[in-house]
C-alpha cells in the first residue's frame, strides 16, 4: 500500500504542476486571442505590458493561433473555455451572438464605437442594433499589377473596363515564358471569393440582397462568365493560383516572381509582397477594380475585423476587458493621437478604421501602393453579414473553383451557386 | 476464484479500463447521441435538440454539404483504397530487399525506412509541400531531367489526392516494412527447402510459399493501413484545405470544418457515425476475407 | 556456399553476381527515395532567402549558414516548446506503461467473468480514430477545466488500448511458476507486476514506451484542440505551425524547413539509438501476436 500512497502523491504533484497557475499579482487575467504572426505579437504584447503599468491589477496574456485555426479555435472554446477577448472577422459575429457567446458593449463603448467610427464599419460590429465589438482594421480589395510586365507588353494604363481588362490579360499571357496575364486564387475562401465578390460589385451586381443570395443575377452570371473567358482562353491558369492554410503560396510567388501580370488581392498582403520583392516593390501598382458592362463605377469589396470580449468571463474580466479595448483602440494610446492598435495595424500595412486614426495616419496612407486602397475605400461595398456568412463563402468557393478548373460551365455555376447560397441562409436563419 | 484474488482485479484494471472509458468510450456515446440533435458546438451540452434522423438525411440530400459530404467520403475512400493496394505489396517487396542476406545493406535499408515514420506529420506536410511546388521544387525539377515536363502536383484537382497519398506512404512504408519482415522471419526455411526440392524457381517460391504464410502479417497490416488512412488530416489542414475544387477534402478535415469551425456539432457527430459505421464495415470485411482465403488455401 | 539461417540458397556464382547488384541497386534505390524528402529539408535550412525562390530550384547552399535556425529558435521559442513536448511525450508514456502493464496483467493471468468481452471491447476502441470523439471529448475536457493546458492534453492519453493489448501477449508467456512463486513469498500483486513481471518482458516494454513516446511526440490534432492558442503550452509540432505565419512565398522556405528539422530530430535520434529495441519488439510482437 505504501507504494500505491508515494504513487498517488506523485500523481497530485503532478498534476499541479501542470495545471496553469495563476499570476501571483494581479487580481483580474485576461486572454486575447489573435491570428498574427509572432513579431505582431510581440507588439501587441508590448502594448498590453504598457496598461497594465498603468493599470497594476490587470494582466493580459497574447494567445496566437494560425489564421486557418483562428475560427475553430474560438468556437471550440465556447462555454466556460476560450479566452476572455478575441480579434475576429466581422463574419463570424452573427453565430457568436446567436449562441450568446459574445457580450454585448457596455453604452460608454457603444457609443464612441457609434460616433468615432465610419457608419458602415460601426454597423458591421453590431447585431439588430447591439455593439458587440469594437472594429479595429479595415480591408479591401484593388487590382495589382505588374508594371514592368504592363510595359513590355505595350500597355499604357491599367484597364478600367472588362473590355480591356480581357485585352490586357490577352497580351501579357505568354505559355512559353509560363506567365499568365490574370492571376485567380484556390484553395482560400475569401481569396477565391472575395475578388469575385468586387468584380461582381463593380458589373452592378450584389451577393445578397435584402437576405436572399442574388447569384443568378444576369450580372452575376456575367461575372462567371468573365471567369469562364480567363480559364478557356489561357490567360488564368489556376494551377498557378494555389493558396496555402497562411493564406500565401504559389499564387504569391507567382505574383512576385512576374509570372502573373496582373491579380485582384486586398491591402493586407503588401508586407509580403515588399519581403518577396524587395527593391522592385515599386514596380507594382495598384488600380480600382475594372468596370462591367453592367456597372457604372468600381466598387470593391471590404471586410473589417473587431475585438469582441466572451460573454462566459466573469463581470470582473469583462469590464477589465472593455476597459482595456476602448484603451488600446483610443486616441490616447498610441503616437501623435493615433491609437496603439492603429500602429500594429500600420505596422503590417494594414488600414485602421477609426476616423481619428485614419487621419493620424495620413501621409503614411497615402504612400502609393496604399493609395489605390485608400482611394476606394468610400466607394468599397460591405461583405453581407448573415447568419451562415461562413458556410455561404465555402460554399461559393467550391463553385468557382469548379468553374476555374472546367468542371463546370458558367452557366451551371451561377445555378448551383444560387440553389445552394438560397438553402444555406434558409437554414441558418433557423 | 478465492475472495482474495477479486479485488486485485478490480485495481489492476480500473487505472486503464477507467481511462479509456471516460476518454474514449464515453464521448464515442457521446458522439452517437449528438447526431440525432441540432447542437452548437460552442454551447453546451444542455441546448442540444433532438431531431430524430434530420442530420442524416442532410448528409444524403442534395444540399451543399450533403454534397460536400459525400464528397469527403468518396475522396477518404479512394485515398484509403489507394494507400492499402500500394503499401501492402510495397512493403512485402522492401521487406524481401530488407530481409535477404545475398546483397548487403539490408539493415542500413530497414533504418532508413523506419526513420521515416518517426518524423511528425506537420515536418512531413511542409516539407513535401516544399518538394512538390511546381517551380521551386525539386520533384518536377527531377522529372525535367527525365524528360517529364512538370506536374501540378498539389495544385489542381486531378493530382492533389494522388500527392498527399505519395507523402503519406512515404512516411509510413517504414512501419509495414518492419511487419512485413516479421512476417517473414516467421517463415519455416524447410518450406523452402521443400519447394527447391520440388523445382520450384523463385517466384514459384514467392507465390506458393512466402505469400500464403505472409497472410496474418497482411491482414494486420491491411487493418492498420486503413486506420492509419483515415486519420489523414495534418496535410490537408496545413497545405490544401480541401482544395482545390474539394479534392483533397477528406472526412477528418471536413468533420472538423463543419463540427468545430461551423459549430454544426450535430451534423459533425453524424458524419463521425458515418466514418465508424464504415470502418466497421471495412474491417469486418477484411477479417472475413482473409478468413475465406484460409478455408481456400 | 551453405544454407545459412536465413533466405539463402546454393546458387550459380555467375547468375548470383548480377541478381546481387540488382538487389544492391534496388536497396540503394530505395534508401535514396527514402531519406531524400529529410536530406532536403536539411539543406534547405541552410540556405539563404534567395537561393530558396530560385527557379529551378539549387539544391546545395553556396555558403550553408545556421541563421534560419537563429531566426526559429528566437520566434517560436523553441526551448520551451520542446519542454513542453518533453513533458507531455515523457508523463503519458509513463501512464500508458503503468495502466498497460496493470490491465495486461489482469487479462493475462486472471481469470474473472467477463473478461474476454472486456478485453474484445478496449480492443475494439483502437480501431476508433480520435477525429469521431474529438468534439464531446473536447466539451468533457473543457467542463473539468482542463482546457488550455498541458493537463488537458494529457489526461486523455494515459492509457491506450494498443499498449493493454502488447502487455497482455507478452505477460500472457511470462511462466506462472514465477509469479506463484513470488505470491508465496507473500508479495503484493502490484509488487509482482512492477518486480517480477515488468523485468520478464523489457523489450517489449521498451518497444512501447517509445512508440508511445514518439506517436505523443509527434501528435497534432488533439493539442491543437485543447491547448486553444495557448502558445507557451504548445508542443515543438504545434509552435512549427506557428511557424506558418511566416511562410510568406518561397522566400522563407529555409525557416520553415529549419522549423521542421528541429521538430525531427529528438524521435530521430532517439530512434537511431534504440532502434534495435525498436525493430525487435515488433518482430516479437508479430511473432507472438
Amino acid at each position: 500500500m505504501k507504494s500505491l500512497t508515494k504513487l498517488g502523491f506523485a500523481a497530485l504533484l503532478a498534476a499541479t504542476a501542470l495545471t496553469p497557475m495563476g499570476a501571483a499579482a494581479a487580481n483580474v487575467e485576461l486572454t486575447y486571442l489573435t491570428h498574427w504572426a509572432p513579431d505582431t505579437v510581440a507588439l501587441l504584447e508590448k502594448a498590453a505590458a504598457a496598461y497594465s503599468e498603468k493599470n497594476p491589477d490587470v494582466a493580459i496574456s497574447v494567445r496566437a493561433v494560425p489564421f486557418g485555426d483562428l475560427l475553430t479555435t474560438i468556437r471550440s472554446g465556447g462555454s466556460g473555455g476560450g479566452t476572455t477577448i478575441a480579434s475576429i472577422y466581422d463574419l463570424w459575429l452573427p453565430e457568436l451572438v446567436r449562441d450568446g457567446m459574445v457580450a454585448p458593449a457596455p453604452e460608454a463603448v457603444a457609443g464612441e464605437v457609434g460616433s468615432a467610427w465610419p457608419a458602415g464599419i460601426a454597423a458591421a460590429a453590431s447585431v439588430n442594433k447591439v455593439t458587440y465589438g469594437i472594429p479595429n482594421e479595415v480591408d479591401l480589395y484593388a487590382l495589382n499589377y505588374n508594371k514592368t510586365m504592363f510595359e513590355k507588353a505595350g500597355i499604357g494604363a491599367p484597364p478600367a473596363t472588362w473590355d480591356e481588362f480581357e485585352k490586357d490579360a490577352a497580351k501579357l499571357t505568354d505559355p512559353a515564358a509560363g506567365t499568365q496575364g490574370f492571376g485567380l486564387i484556390n484553395s482560400w475562401a475569401a481569396g477565391v471569393v472575395h475578388p469575385f465578390a468586387s468584380l461582381l460589385a463593380s458589373n452592378g451586381g450584389t451577393l445578397i440582397a435584402d437576405g436572399k443570395p442574388q447569384l443568378d443575377s444576369p450580372e452575376a452570371l456575367q461575372t462567371f462568365q468573365l471567369y469562364e473567358t480567363m480559364v478557356k482562353n489561357g490567360w488564368s491558369v489556376p494551377a498557378m493560383g494555389t493558396a496555402d492554410a497562411n493564406t500565401t503560396g504559389p499564387f504569391l510567388d507567382n505574383f512576385v516572381s512576374g509570372k502573373t501580370g496582373m491579380i485582384i488581392m486586398a491591402n493586407w498582403w503588401e508586407s509580403a509582397l515588399k519581403a518577396g520583392l524587395g527593391d522592385k516593390f515599386d514596380t507594382i501598382g495598384t488600380a480600382p477594380i475594372p468596370v462591367g458592362p453592367s456597372g457604372t463605377e468600381s466598387h470593391s469589396i471590404s471586410y473589417s475585423w473587431m475585438t469582441v470580449v466572451n460573454a462566459h468571463a466573469t463581470d470582473a474580466e469583462q469590464k477589465a476587458a472593455w476597459d482595456f479595448l476602448a484603451w488600446l483602440d483610443g486616441p490616447d494610446s498610441g503616437k501623435n493621437g493615433a491609437s496603439a492598435m492603429a500602429d500594429i495595424l500600420q505596422s503590417m500595412g494594414i488600414l485602421p478604421s477609426r476616423s481619428s486614426d485614419v487621419a493620424a495616419f495620413k501621409s503614411a496612407l497615402s504612400r502609393p501602393f496604399l493609395e489605390g486602397y485608400v482611394s476606394q475605400l468610400a466607394n468599397a461595398k460591405a461583405f453581407p453579414i448573415v447568419l451562415g456568412g461562413q458556410e455561404f463563402t465555402e460554399s461559393l468557393q467550391q463553385t468557382i473553383e469548379q468553374l476555374e478548373y472546367g468542371q463546370i460551365s458558367a452557366a451551371d455555376a451561377a445555378a448551383n451557386a444560387q440553389a445552394d447560397a438560397e438553402s444555406i441562409l434558409t437554414r441558418a436563419a433557423n | 476464484m478465492t475472495r482474495a484474488q477479486k479485488k486485485p482485479v478490480w485495481m489492476m484494471l480500473t487505472p486503464a479500463v477507467g481511462l479509456i472509458g471516460v476518454f474514449v468510450v464515453v464521448p464515442m456515446l457521446l458522439t452517437i447521441w449528438l447526431s440525432f440533435q441540432h447542437w452548437s458546438t460552442q454551447t453546451g451540452f444542455e441546448t442540444a435538440k433532438f431531431i430524430g434522423l434530420r442530420n442524416f438525411e442532410d448528409l444524403f440530400s442534395r444540399i451543399s454539404v450533403g454534397r460536400d459530404f459525400r464528397g469527403a467520403y468518396f475522396n477518404t475512400a479512394v485515398y484509403t483504397g489507394i494507400s492499402v493496394v500500394v503499401i501492402l505489396p510495397l512493403s512485402v517487396l522492401l521487406g524481401l530487399l530488407v530481409y535477404q542476406r545475398r546483397a548487403p545493406g539490408g539493415t542500413f535499408l530497414r533504418t532508413v525506412l523506419f526513420s521515416t515514420y518517426m518524423v511528425p506529420m506537420i515536418a512531413v506536410a511542409l516539407v513535401w509541400s516544399k518538394l512538390y511546388s511546381p517551380t521551386e521544387g525539386p520533384i518536377n525539377q527531377i522529372l525535367s531531367w527525365v524528360g517529364i515536363s512538370p506536374l501540378t502536383w498539389l495544385s489542381a484537382p486531378d493530382t492533389a489526392l494522388i500527392s498527399i497519398v505519395i507523402l503519406n506512404i512515404w512516411q509510413q512504408i517504414g512501419y509495414f516494412t518492419v511487419l512485413a519482415v516479421a512476417g517473414l522471419t516467421q517463415i519455416p526455411q524447410t518450406l523452402y527447402e521443400a519447394a527447391r526440392v520440388d523445382g520450384a524457381n523463385p517466384l514459384e517460391e514467392f507465390f506458393g510459399v512466402t505469400l500464403p504464410l505472409l497472410r496474418r502479417t497482411l491482414l494486420f497490416s491491411a487493418v492498420i493501413a486503413v486506420i492509419n488512412a483515415v486519420q489523414v488530416f495534418e496535410p490537408v489542414v496545413l497545405i490544401t484545405q480541401g482544395g482545390p475544387a474539394g479534392s483533397t477534402n477528406v472526412l477528418t478535415y471536413f468533420i472538423r470544418r463543419v463540427g468545430i469551425e461551423r459549430a454544426q456539432g450535430g451534423l459533425g457527430s453524424a458524419m463521425a457515425v458515418m466514418l465508424m459505421l464504415s470502418l466497421i464495415v471495412v474491417i469486418v470485411a477484411i477479417f472475413a476475407f482473409a478468413r475465406e482465403r484460409k478455408e481456400d488455401a | 556456399m551453405s544454407l545459412s539461417s536465413r533466405g539463402t540458397t546454393v546458387v550459380n556464382p555467375s547468375r548470383g553476381g548480377i541478381f546481387r547488384s540488382v538487389l544492391v541497386l534496388l536497396i540503394v534505390f530505395a534508401a535514396i527515395v527514402a531519406a531524400f524528402p529529410l536530406i532536403w529539408m536539411l539543406l534547405s535550412s541552410l540556405k539563404t532567402p534567395t537561393e530558396s525562390m530560385q527557379t529551378p530550384p539549387v539544391w546545395f547552399p553556396a555558403t550553408p549558414s545556421l541563421d534560419a535556425y537563429r531566426d526559429v529558435a528566437a520566434v517560436i521559442d523553441a526551448s520551451r516548446s520542446f519542454w513542453n513536448s518533453t513533458v507531455i511525450a515523457t508523463t503519458t508514456t509513463i501512464g500508458i506503461l503503468v495502466t498497460s502493464l496493470m490491465a495486461g496483467y489482469a487479462f493475462a493471468k486472471y481469470r474473472f467473468k467477463g473478461r474476454d468481452l472486456l478485453f474484445a471491447a478496449m480492443i475494439a476502441t483502437m480501431f476508433l480514430p480520435p477525429i469521431v470523439t474529438l468534439i464531446p471529448l473536447y466539451r468533457m475536457v473543457s467542463y473539468l477545466h482542463f482546457d488550455g493546458s498541458l493537463l488537458g492534453v494529457i489526461a486523455p492519453n494515459l492509457a491506450n488500448a494498443f499498449g493493454i493489448f502488447l502487455m497482455r501477449q507478452f505477460i500472457a508467456g511470462v511462466p506462472d511458476d514465477l509469479i506463484d512463486a513470488a505470491r508465496v513469498d507473500g508479495a503484493s500483486e502490484l509488487r509482482i507486476v512492477f518486480t517480477v513481471v515488468a523485468p520478464a518482458i523489457v523489450p517489449a516494454i521498451a518497444a512501447l514506451a517509445l512508440f508511445a513516446f514518439v506517436y505523443q511526440w509527434n501528435t497534432y490534432l488533439w493539442p491543437l484542440t485543447v491547448l486553444q492558442g495557448n502558445t507557451s503550452d504548445f508542443p515543438i509540432v504545434l509552435s512549427l505551425g506557428r511557424l506558418l505565419s511566416y511562410n510568406r512565398g518561397a522566400m522563407n522556405t529555409n525557416l520553415v524547413m529549419a522549423g521542421a528539422t528541429l521538430a525531427v530530430l529528438p524521435p530521430l535520434v532517439l530512434f537511431v539509438f534504440l532502434q534495435k529495441f525498436f525493430v525487435d519488439s515488433i518482430v516479437s510482437a508479430g511473432v507472438k501476436g
